[in-house]
């Protein structure tokens, strides 16, 4: 699992941004999330915590917020997938699976291109700051 | 004590993505090909990229980079052939990303490379999300991983450009049906070219040639 690296990105993009802002604590980190992506949020937490331990954002919580995937066809369809369909498909062993198994189009049925949901975007952080006179 | 919720919108694959995009330019201005060769642990990969080695350095100037976790076991290999290799330990890491490319391009002579073979880290899950800047994505699974394998990795599946299934000269042996296999990449991407290869074969070893040799000719032709 790559969660360490993906970790190590974001905690020096939160503290560069944490700094820049005079931050005093990180209280929360914000996360958007493509279901297809294949990042685990609390092994990413979990991660970011170890390489946080000694700094400001040592108690950060992550909000993660997950992104549905989105198709588009041949025939013209851009769009998301069939949600019915997921609930469907809920015998899979995991929720990647049962989104992967159904990439068909809603509009016509053939497999169609993903164009989104393998995100991982880091959409904001919560600050402390001292007060200022 | 003041709170502030501050926007940042990073996204992190995006900025990986970024420095592919740069590492893409960079082997277009030299006319150089470039392979990402991703698969299973053992599948073959190291065996399959030394046959293409073989057969096409008297023709094409090759160069390699080999993502090994420890030590450089693939790297020595590739020497052996007598092609400049460029090993990337990954240490902890399960996957090549476009910072490491970016800085194994800085030791390889691009001026007088044609053909550049990376090979990934054995994983059928990490690689996918990070594109290196290559020109051709390559999938190598092999019979011994079982049937099921494809269909549990949908995604690297989906976004291969080449898939290799690999070993088939022992798919009796271990009771598994390598065109079961072929359909099942079929049905998680229609479009994408299947090889079954044996490295006893060597027709088949021809064909998964015969596909590298064309992107480095389309490359000289740019
Ligand atoms: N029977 C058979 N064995 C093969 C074939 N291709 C490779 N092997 C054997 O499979 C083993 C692993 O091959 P490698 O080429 O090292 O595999 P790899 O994917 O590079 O392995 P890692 O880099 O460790 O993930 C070796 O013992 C090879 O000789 C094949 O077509 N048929
Ligand atoms: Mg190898
Ligand atoms: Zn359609």
């Amino acid at each position: 699992m790559h969660e360490f690296s993906i970790a190590c990105e974001i905690y020096e993009q939160v503290m560069a941004t944490a700094k820049e802002h005079g931050a005093t604590e990180v209280k929360h980190v914000t996360l958007q999330m493509g279901r297809l992506s294949h990042t685990n949020p609390e092994q990413l937490n979990f991660c970011f915590k170890v390489l946080a331990e000694e700094s400001i954002a040592k108690d950060a919580d992550f909000i993660v917020e997950m992104i549905p995937p989105s198709l588009e066809c041949d025939c013209g369809y851009t769009g998301k997938v069939d949600e019915k369909k997921i609930r469907k498909n809920c015998e899979f062993e995991s929720e990647l699976l049962a989104y992967a198994a159904v990439m068909e189009c809603p509009a016509c049925g053939k497999p169609a291109q993903i164009t989104g949901g393998r995100e991982l975007i880091i959409k904001s952080i919560e600050i402390e700051t001292e007060d200022q006179d | 004590m003041l709170m502030h919720v501050i926007d940042m919108g990073h996204d992190v694959y995006k900025a990986n993505d970024k420095v592919a995009e740069k590492n893409r330019k960079k082997l277009d201005k030299h006319q150089v090909f470039s392979v990402n060769v991703m698969g299973a642990i053992g599948s073959g990969k190291t065996t399959l990229i030394e046959e293409a080695i073989r057969q096409l350095k008297d023709k094409y100037r090759i160069a390699v980079i080999a993502g090994d976790v420890i030590a450089e076991m693939d790297s020595s290999r590739f020497r052996k052939l007598d092609v400049p290799t460029i090993p990337v330990n990954t240490g902890k890491e399960c996957h090549l990303d476009a910072k490491l490319v970016e800085k194994a391009l800085d030791e390889i002579d691009l001026n007088n490379t044609d053909l550049l073979l990376i090979e990934n880290v054995g994983n059928l899950i990490c690689p996918v999300d990070f594109k290196l800047g290559e020109h051709l994505r390559v999938v190598i699974v092999s019979v011994t991983e079982g049937d099921d394998i494809i269909l549990k990795h949908p995604m690297i599946f989906k976004t291969a450009e080449l898939a290799v299934i690999n070993k088939v000269d022992i798919a009796h042996a271990v009771d598994v049906d390598a065109e079961k296999m072929r359909d099942d990449i079929l049905s998680l991407n229609p479009k994408v070219p299947v090889i079954l290869t044996s490295k006893h074969d060597w027709e088949s070893l021809e064909t998964w040639i015969s596909f590298i040799e064309l992107g480095v000719k389309e490359a000289q032709n740019r």
